[in-house]
């Protein structure tokens, strides 16, 4: 058994003792599964120890990322391991105790005064909202990725303690919290981000949804196999007919190439790569793919897939939701389009051979 | 999970691979200055150009992973994997080669007698020999267990072959073809038995190749007809019978390469064009999308590449590499139409016009050969287990 195995192994034992559930205002996510990781020490796989992290490979933190979102654990995990944890590591910033949740967000109308010089790690007063935050409420702190100050090119990278800061009510089309937090003359520590460095981080954001995204796009093609296996229509298994067939097998070439290009973009990113095409591209061909695999796994499910009561919408109701976040189809697949255009026309097959 | 059959290991990534990727490109470059090719959509059934195929031999681009002894070059299926798609995404002429070197070569490799091996595989190397495919049949189509060509052995021990052979691919400029035939007649119960494959000189007498021409007017495809045709006996490859068992391995050659995805690379190599000339934000991310799918698809291909150097013979992953590709080929049209004001013509002044016509009269073709993509999506649900 490899070390990824058992890293998986025991996130799958623990999911087991929390079922999935309908996210409410009321319950936003699961804190006693975030507790059982915690102690685990499972928040904080990937991130090396001397900074307060349980250390172990990005492989590692990849496993635990995807085998949450096969469970639908309703946790902050691909925003701290993959995204806040390792982008305060390169910045040089503090890592909050990875028993508290951090969550992760563009904050592209805050702006942003330095209190000192900012040159390096530095003092930052921060005003404006900050969309979209997933987790917002949740996390006790929020990693935010805001425009240089003016006259100055890049971004800054800031740590916001969120544990005071009101969240607005909104939610995500699978109840996960995406509300906004308010930002008043907040300050904080933050790092001056060249453009490239910025890109990466917000790469990395693309790349931990796509890696969600392949891992539930994994499981439900499973189960709805596995579904079409056991439900007798007309005297035999429904994946006995042909059309049922067609449609599942639609599902896994769907679900093959989501997977083959995320497992490539990972790599990509663990041989410290330029990851921004890669996650790009990892993050559009994934939303792709969820047109497909959710519209013909309710299909297959049948009326009992549509209701709360069946497991199903756990995951295609984050399908749906992830698509769309950590920068959309529509801005990914510019980048993707820009970036292999950027050595001239000619050059795009080059390009194309290059990105993973 | 029971998707696994379907999945591959990663392939490794390949110094050698990428060092002989940049000496493809500059041969490609090269050849394109001195206007010995023009590019064109759909080049691996439609380019023919045997001159082309003889340089490409005389680099050791042709039976790249074969042994030296039969005119290989010993190269790794990554190296080999590199060298097509460059070609592919150039749109150069291959069609002459491609069936021979694909597949018609490692089946020698595997089935082929020593004198059939030393004799031919020599040849295709060095892009002097080309080979047809001899399964379809003109009432069989897809359900090759329902062919009708017979080869009865006559008294000197030879094969007497009678039938006909359909969508041979360029047979008016090749030299073999690697036929399936019955050498029992069919039993409705054991539907795959009886079938043999015989290695057969075009040239023999009885041989009949008449002309099917596609949408745009080309001739690539072909009726073969045999009547009374004298095949030596030595010329049966593998083993009598063992044929529905050696055209199965063989698909995994013929529906796992970058050809299944990169027949309409060239039409999206002119759309980047037009991109790069425009400053339209759709058009733009209509290229990020194609290029996200195309990626995709490289890393899925590039995987089954690895699993035949490791020597595999990936035939489910194979097939649903193909049914995800070729949709793509497809796709690539209307994706594009979508997004330019460009009307197809194939003589129109216009580069894209140009290749959206070609590739739009060639689409029908993309999800029909090398097995249709109904029949590769019932083998990906055996693969899943549902079969």
């Amino acid at each position: 058994m490899s070390d990824q195995d058992l890293v998986v192994e025991t996130v799958r034992d623990i999911l087991t003792g929390f079922e999935p559930f309908a996210l409410t205002a009321e319950r936003r996510w699961d804190a006693g599964l975030w507790g059982a990781l915690a102690s685990a020490g499972l928040t904080g796989v990937g991130l090396p120890e001397e900074a307060g992290g349980s250390g172990g490979e990005l492989a590692d933190a990849v496993a635990i990322v995807a085998t949450l979102a096969r469970g639908a654990g309703a946790v902050p995990v691909a925003e701290q391991l993959l995204v806040a944890g390792p982008a305060l590591l390169a910045a040089d910033l503090d890592l909050p105790s990875p028993e508290e949740p951090t969550t992760f967000a563009f904050a592209d109308a805050v702006t942003v005064h330095p209190v000192d010089n900012g040159d390096g790690p530095g003092r930052f007063t921060l005003n404006g909202t900050v969309p979209d935050v997933a987790w917002a409420g949740v996390a006790s702190h929020v990693v935010v990725l805001a425009p240089a100050p003016a006259g100055i090119s890049g971004a800054v990278l800031a740590l916001i303690d969120a544990s005071s800061l009101p969240a607005t009510d909104a939610f995500n089309l699978a109840g996960e919290p995406r509300g906004s937090l308010v930002l008043d003359q907040v300050g904080t520590s933050g790092t001056l981000l060249t453009e490239a460095q910025a890109s990466e981080v917000r790469a990395r954001y693309a790349l931990a949804r796509a890696v969600q995204l392949a891992a539930a796009l994994e499981q439900v093609l499973a189960w709805t196999v596995q579904y079409a296996g056991e439900r007798h229509q007309f005297g035999r298994p429904l994946g006995k007919f042909q059309a049922i067939q067609m449609e599942l097998a639609e599902m896994a070439g769907e679900v093959t190439a989501v997977s083959a290009l995320t497992d490539a973009a990972v790599q990509a990113l663990d041989r410290g790569g330029n990851v921004v095409l890669a996650a790009a591209a990892a993050k559009v061909r994934a939303g792709a793919a969820v047109e497909v695999v959710a519209r013909l796994a309710h299909q297959v499910h049948g009326a009992i897939g549509f209701t709360q009561e069946h497991k199903l919408h756990h995951l295609t109701r984050r399908l749906w939701s992830w698509r769309d976040e950590a920068g959309s189809d529509l801005a990914w697949s510019r980048v993707l389009g820009a970036g292999v255009l950027a050595g001239g026309p000619d050059a795009v097959w080059p390009a194309l051979t290059r990105v993973v | 999970m029971s998707s696994n059959s379907l999945t591959l290991a990663p392939a490794p990534r390949s110094e050698a691979a990428e060092q002989v990727r940049a000496e493809v490109r500059e041969f490609l470059a090269a050849e394109l200055a001195a206007g010995t090719f023009d590019t064109h959509v759909d080049t691996w059934l439609s380019g023919v150009d045997p001159a082309f195929s003889r340089k490409l031999g005389d680099r050791g681009w042709l039976g790249m992973t074969w042994p030296k002894q039969y005119g290989g070059h010993e190269r790794s299926a990554m190296e080999r994997y590199a060298v097509t798609e460059e070609l592919l995404a150039a749109g150069a002429p291959v069609a002459a080669h491609w069936i021979a070197d694909r597949q018609s070569g490692p089946n020698l490799l595997t089935y082929g007698t020593e004198k059939q091996r030393q004799e031919i595989l020599p040849r295709i190397a060095a892009g002097e020999c080309f080979f047809v495919i001899g399964m379809s049949e003109p009432d069989s189509g897809s359900d090759l267990a329902s062919i009708r060509t017979r080869a009865v052995r006559n008294g000197d021990g030879d094969w007497v072959v009678n039938g006909a052979k359909v969508w041979t691919s360029n047979a008016h400029h090749s030299h073999y073809g690697i036929v399936l035939v019955r050498t029992t007649p069919a039993d409705p119960a054991h539907r795959h038995a009886g079938m043999s494959q015989l290695l057969i000189d075009l040239s023999l007498p009885g041989i009949t190749i008449n002309p099917i021409r596609i949408l745009d007017g080309g001739h690539h495809f072909n009726e073969v007809v045999f009547e009374d045709v004298v095949v030596p006996g030595d010329m049966l490859l593998g083993e009598e019978g063992n044929g529905w068992h050696q055209v199965t391995a063989e698909l995994a050659f013929e529906r796992s390469g970058p050809e299944r995805f990169l027949s309409t690379y060239p039409l999206v190599a002119e759309f980047a064009r037009r991109v790069a000339d425009s400053d339209d934000p759709a058009a733009l991310a209509t290229l990020g999308r194609l290029s996200a799918r195309i990626l995709a698809l490289r890393q899925m291909s590039m995987r089954i590449a690895a699993a035949l150097d490791r020597g595999e013979l990936p035939n489910i992953p194979a097939a649903l590499v193909k049914d995800v590709g070729t949709t793509f080929e497809g796709d690539v049209i209307e994706e594009i139409r979508r997004v330019v004001d460009v009307t197809p013509s194939l003589d129109s002044p216009d580069p894209l016009g140009r290749a959206l016509a070609e590739a739009q009269l060639h689409a029908p073709g993309y999800t029909l050969r090398g097995g249709t993509n109904e029949i590769l999506r019932g083998i990906v649900a055996r693969g899943l287990g549902l079969r």
